[in-house]
């Protein structure tokens, strides 16, 4: 993203005007905008004109709009950002007052304006401006006729391809069939990888699985580049990495990238920071379960006591419609910001953030054991 | 009048907690509390109230009869009153006879041949044969033999006018005729055969002592299903019963190996294949992974010299048609063993003997770090799936001098920790073995140093020993889909899996769920040999017909048409905690196993906390679930698979969790949330 201009009062009102450059950028101004911000962009909109002979006639327009935000969409599949909202600039074609939804496109600047720029928000605008490289990372999660590819980003993790085919139990003579079953998996996936997989944008690719799968696939994904060719492939044997994984579904993600050779190629990213705050979460409840804690009611009853060390929350719980519930989240964060603690804002796009999320998207580790947590009901 | 003489069995009828009875609760009242149960639920459901206190009443008396004159409560086999010395009164009442042996099959033929009159004249051969089958199944088959009891005596009233066919002593009599007559059941119930016929044939009331167990009966559990005429086990070949044996335990401790051996010893692999596996194996540089060859057979398998799925073999003992199910015992293999293996009736763990092996089996492949190793999570996982029969095989006592020392170190080790999994101490068996060196595989060991001390079971003796859990066929088809195999050239597709409860033959029509599609039945197929009818327990390969091939695949279920399973994406579960390191939380994702199926999961609810003991809810909404505790948790799977409650269908019901590499928990299902 590219901060083009920016005129804000830190907690008081301003306009800042972002241009977005890449996928990440979309999801930062989704998190960005709140409904009551006012948003302009460039925008065409069908006008309907009646003529003088009294017939009508639609014309596209090319304007540009503010409008006051009702809703924000994000659509993560197609990495399209939309804003619906209520006409407040003054033109020959719209209205004020009337509806327009806004589509936010890459390298169409677009400028927001928040009667309030809290923590939280600025926090995401350092982030979303700061251009240090970006881990693009690719992996390949397989099991045995389970296939998922997904791109990592630096906020955002995309699955692109699923594949799933049945594959058969060797049984006597019927050996053969695994054999070509595995194959015809393995083609599949070799399909969805020359489709998605763009060395230009990827770091590298990750091959990760339970058992050989990963090894046999690598095999023949080697194979088949001399075979048919494939230069991609052959020129960047080197980035194909493979890893261990516990099972080929998406949570297992996370074991990937915790993985110590692949934590050192996104080590400075936030996907690793926040795979590594989730994992001392686990480690910390696994050998003092009265020092974590999760959930809303306990976190707040742990910030109460002025106990929370490290603050783990998801983005999510900040995109909340209800303003008042966004101000208790950023309260909280801002306070065990004041009171030395660390706080991790998870990205809700992430295989860890989707762990967090689930695990009510809030948890915290805390100074000093709270037994009084285990008589707290959920 | 009651006896006062105390029953073998214990009836705990208050019993309301189906976990227990896979973890601590293993008294012989397995079978009888659990069917109590189910008759609980399925009468709060639909039945009449009508029903209730008969199937209480049988549910718990043993099978007796009451005296006509003092009303002392005989036992079945008493042909006089203890009491009194009056006969029987069925004895005097041709009619009920016919009826009232309903609870043995044997019984019952011999007795309605009684009745037409020509009791001298039976032939011996069937005497004899009737008394192998009831000898070989005896036990085995008593919850059918149960519902006989029950719906044959609802027969009774018929008698005095038609004289009854074998067939029609079948369970074809709608039950509510029971409940008009409740008292003429129980006494039916407990009559016996005839004097006469008895003492013609004194086989006779052996089998019935073989059959009728005092227990419950279960018919009609499952919304008035009636079992036809050819799904009863009388058939005159089925001499030998199938028993599903899973061979687990650590990698490389030799499972293959050893079942290898087993159907090399048992001559199930040609000589030449043999000879082809020695060879190659030279070849490669592996001359011990001959025996193992002859189960891994894919290319992929025998390259890294470890089993990856579970493969399937067959062989006959003296007792039983074995069904060989070999696991991979690599950790990461571990769902591929519980989508293979589920199926087991008994399994064999096999241990190495090894010094640092056994170790690394218990504790997992790193030392120093506390894991678990192959061993114990299979030992979890196989009583887990129910099987509650287990054959300990120290293997490779070859590599330690037969020593004994070693071998009770093992025994000691392991026995404490298959307590604490819920095996009753006398329904494992331990064996060393060496199959490599063939001792003690078929055959008593020829090794001094082994026969000095160990004059045992060898293993085959050991199978031949095991008991066939029950077999429920009076209950709708259920055959969950372990495999699919396509023929190409014939464009034909199987369906390979054990039948849990009900039969199919040839012909019929079921319909495969999910999907609800209707497919025919072509054939089926037991070992390569096509058999005409497959009956709960078997392990077999069904080939459908009018059906589209992509809808078969591993974890869905064949059910039968009137009674298809329920599908759900949301389920309650009662679970037991297994030795975790990170708790289960609110959230935790977990990859969900359940019979051939797998999803990816995660807890959306810990309802309460239960208490080991007494299954009561000590806490509820707990923050998290720690090791060894159980609890109701609910969990939402990504896709919704077919599923029941574990009252109705054990198979159906049980489940395993499993995160980061390990069985985190095992449980059975307690509800269905959203069933479509």
């Amino acid at each position: 993203m590219q901060l083009i201009r920016k005129n804000l009062v830190p907690d008081g009102p301003g306009t800042v005007k972002l241009k977005p450059v890449e996928d990440d950028d979309m999801w930062h101004a989704y998190n960005l905008i709140c409904t009551g911000d006012k948003v302009e962009a460039t925008t065409v909109r069908k006008v309907l004109r009646e003529m003088a002979s009294g017939g009508r006639d639609a014309e596209r327009v090319k304007l540009k709009l503010e409008v006051k935000v009702e809703a924000v969409e994000y659509d993560k599949e197609g990495s399209v950002l939309r804003i619906r909202g209520k006409n407040l600039t003054v033109n020959d074609h719209v209205k004020i007052g009337q509806f327009h939804t806004l589509e936010i496109e890459p390298h169409r600047p677009f400028a927001i304006t928040k009667d309030i720029w809290d923590s939280i928000a600025l926090d995401i605008l350092h982030q979303a401006c700061d251009p240090s490289a970006s881990a693009d990372l690719s992996v390949i999660l397989m099991q045995e006729g389970l296939a998922q590819l997904f791109l990592i980003g630096r906020s955002i993790t995309t699955a692109r391809a699923r594949i799933e085919t049945s594959i058969p139990r060797k049984h006597g003579p019927a050996i053969a069939g695994y054999e070509t079953a595995l194959k015809k998996f393995f083609e599949n996936v070799l399909q969805a990888w020359l489709k998605h997989i763009d060395f230009s944008i990827v770091q590298c690719v990750v091959i990760a699985s339970p058992g050989f799968t990963k090894d046999q696939f690598r095999d023949y994904l080697f194979l088949e580049a001399q075979r048919q060719d494939l230069r991609t492939i052959i020129e960047n044997k080197s980035r194909i990495i493979l890893a261990h994984a516990t099972s080929g579904y998406k949570h297992s993600l996370k074991d990937v990238l915790e993985s110590p050779n692949i934590m050192n190629l996104i080590k400075d990213t936030k996907a690793a920071k926040e795979v590594r705050a989730l994992k001392d979460f686990f480690t910390m409840l696994s050998n003092d379960p009265s020092r974590a804690c999760y959930g809303p009611r306990h976190v707040e009853f742990a910030h109460d006591r002025l106990a929370i060390q490290t603050l783990l929350i998801t983005d999510n719980l900040f995109r909340n419609a209800d303003i008042a519930e966004r101000q208790r989240y950023v309260r909280l964060v801002e306070s065990v910001k004041d009171s030395g603690g660390t706080v991790h804002i998870f990205s809700s796009m992430h295989a860890s953030g989707e762990q967090l999320a689930q695990l009510t998207g809030i948890a915290a580790l805390l100074r000093f054991p709270l037994p009084e947590l285990d008589d707290l009901e959920m | 009048m009651p006896r006062k003489v105390g029953y073998a069995h214990g009836y705990d009828d208050d019993y309301d907690d189906n976990y227990d009875d896979d973890y601590g609760n293993y008294d012989d009242d397995y079978d009888d509390s659990e069917d109590a149960y189910r008759q609980n639920h399925d009468l709060k459901g639909n039945t009449s109230s009508q029903k209730l206190p008969l199937a209480r009443e049988t549910a718990r008396k043993p099978i007796v009869w009451s005296c006509s004159i003092c009303t002392f409560d005989n036992e079945d086999s008493a042909l006089v009153c203890e009491i009194c010395c009056v006969y029987k009164e069925s004895f005097v009442k041709s009619g009920k006879e016919a009826n009232g042996t309903g609870n043995n099959i044997a019984a019952a033929s011999v007795a309605s041949r009684t009745v037409k009159g020509q009791p001298e004249k039976l032939p011996v051969k069937v005497a004899d044969k009737e008394l192998i089958s009831a000898d070989s199944y005896g036990k085995a088959s008593t919850p059918y033999e149960r519902g006989k009891t029950t719906n044959s005596a609802s027969t009774a009233q018929k008698v005095d006018k038609v004289v009854m066919v074998q067939k029609e002593i079948r369970l074809s009599e709608p039950f509510d005729t029971v409940s008009s007559h409740l008292k003429k059941v129980n006494l039916s119930d407990t009559s016996v055969t005839t004097k006469g016929s008895s003492e013609s044939l004194p086989s006779c009331s052996r089998e019935l002592n073989l059959g009728d167990r005092p227990s419950s009966s279960n018919s009609v559990s499952d919304e008035q299903y009636k079992p036809d005429k050819w799904m009863q086990f009388d058939e005159e070949k089925e001499a030998l019963r199938q028993l599903n044996l899973a061979i687990v335990g650590h990698v490389d401790s030799g499972k293959s190996t050893l079942s290898g051996r087993l159907l090399h010893l048992l001559g199930r692999i040609s000589k030449r294949d043999m000879h082809k596996n020695e060879k190659e194996a030279k070849e490669k540089g592996k001359g011990s992974f001959s025996y193992a060859w002859a189960m891994d057979e894919s290319a992929e398998e025998r390259e890294r010299g470890i089993t990856m799925t579970v493969a399937v073999a067959y062989f006959d003992s003296n007792k039983y048609h074995v069904v060989v199910l070999d696991s991979p015992g690599h950790k990461d293999f571990v769902p591929n063993m519980i989508s293979g293996a589920t199926q087991a009736d008994a399994a064999i763990l096999v241990v190495d003997a090894c010094t640092g092996s056994f170790e690394a089996g218990m504790d997992g492949q790193v030392p120093g770090i506390a894991g678990v190793g192959q061993t114990k999570e299979h030992a979890q996982l196989v009583r887990s799936f129910g099987v509650d029969q287990l054959i300990v095989a120290v293997n490779k006592m070859d590599a330690v001098g037969y020593s004994k020392q070693r071998y009770d170190f093992i025994k000691a080790q392991l026995g404490v920790f298959l307590r604490s999994c819920g095996f009753r101490d006398s329904s494992v068996s331990w064996v060393p073995l060496s199959a490599i060196e063939n001792q003690n595989l078929i055959e008593p060991a020829t090794d001094a140093c082994l026969t000095s001390w160990y004059q045992g079971k060898c293993l085959l003796d050991a199978i031949d020993s095991l008991q066939l859990p029950s077999r429920d066929i009076s209950k709708p088809l259920i055959m969950p889909i372990c495999d699919v195999i396509r023929t190409q050239s014939m464009g034909q597709v199987a369906a390979c899996g054990k039948l849990e409860t009900g039969a199919v033959k040839t012909g019929s029509k079921v319909i495969l769920m999910p999907g609800c599609e209707i497919a025919t039945v072509r054939s089926i197929e037991h070992d390569m040999n096509a058999c005409d009818v497959a009956r709960a327990g078997d392990n077999v390969a069904v080939i459908l017909q009018g059906i589209n091939p992509s809808k078969l695949i591993p974890g869905g279920v064949i059910c039968h048409p009137e009674f298809p399973v329920l599908m759900a994406s949301c389920l309650e579960l009662k679970i037991l905690v297994l030795d975790v390191a990170v708790p289960i939380l609110i959230g935790s994702q977990v990859e969900f196993h359940i019979h051939h199926a797998k999803a990816a999961a995660r807890i959306v609810k810990i309802v309460s906390l239960l208490d080991q003991k007494t299954g009561k809810a000590t806490k509820s909404a707990p923050r998290f679930l720690k090791a060894k505790q159980s609890a109701i948790v609910e969990v939402s799977l990504d896709g919704a698979v077919c599923a029941q409650e574990f009252s109705k269908c054990r198979a159906l019901g049980r489940v395993f969790l499993r995160a980061s590499g390990n069985t985190v928990a095992v449980g059975v299902v307690t509800r269905l949330v959203d069933p479509v």
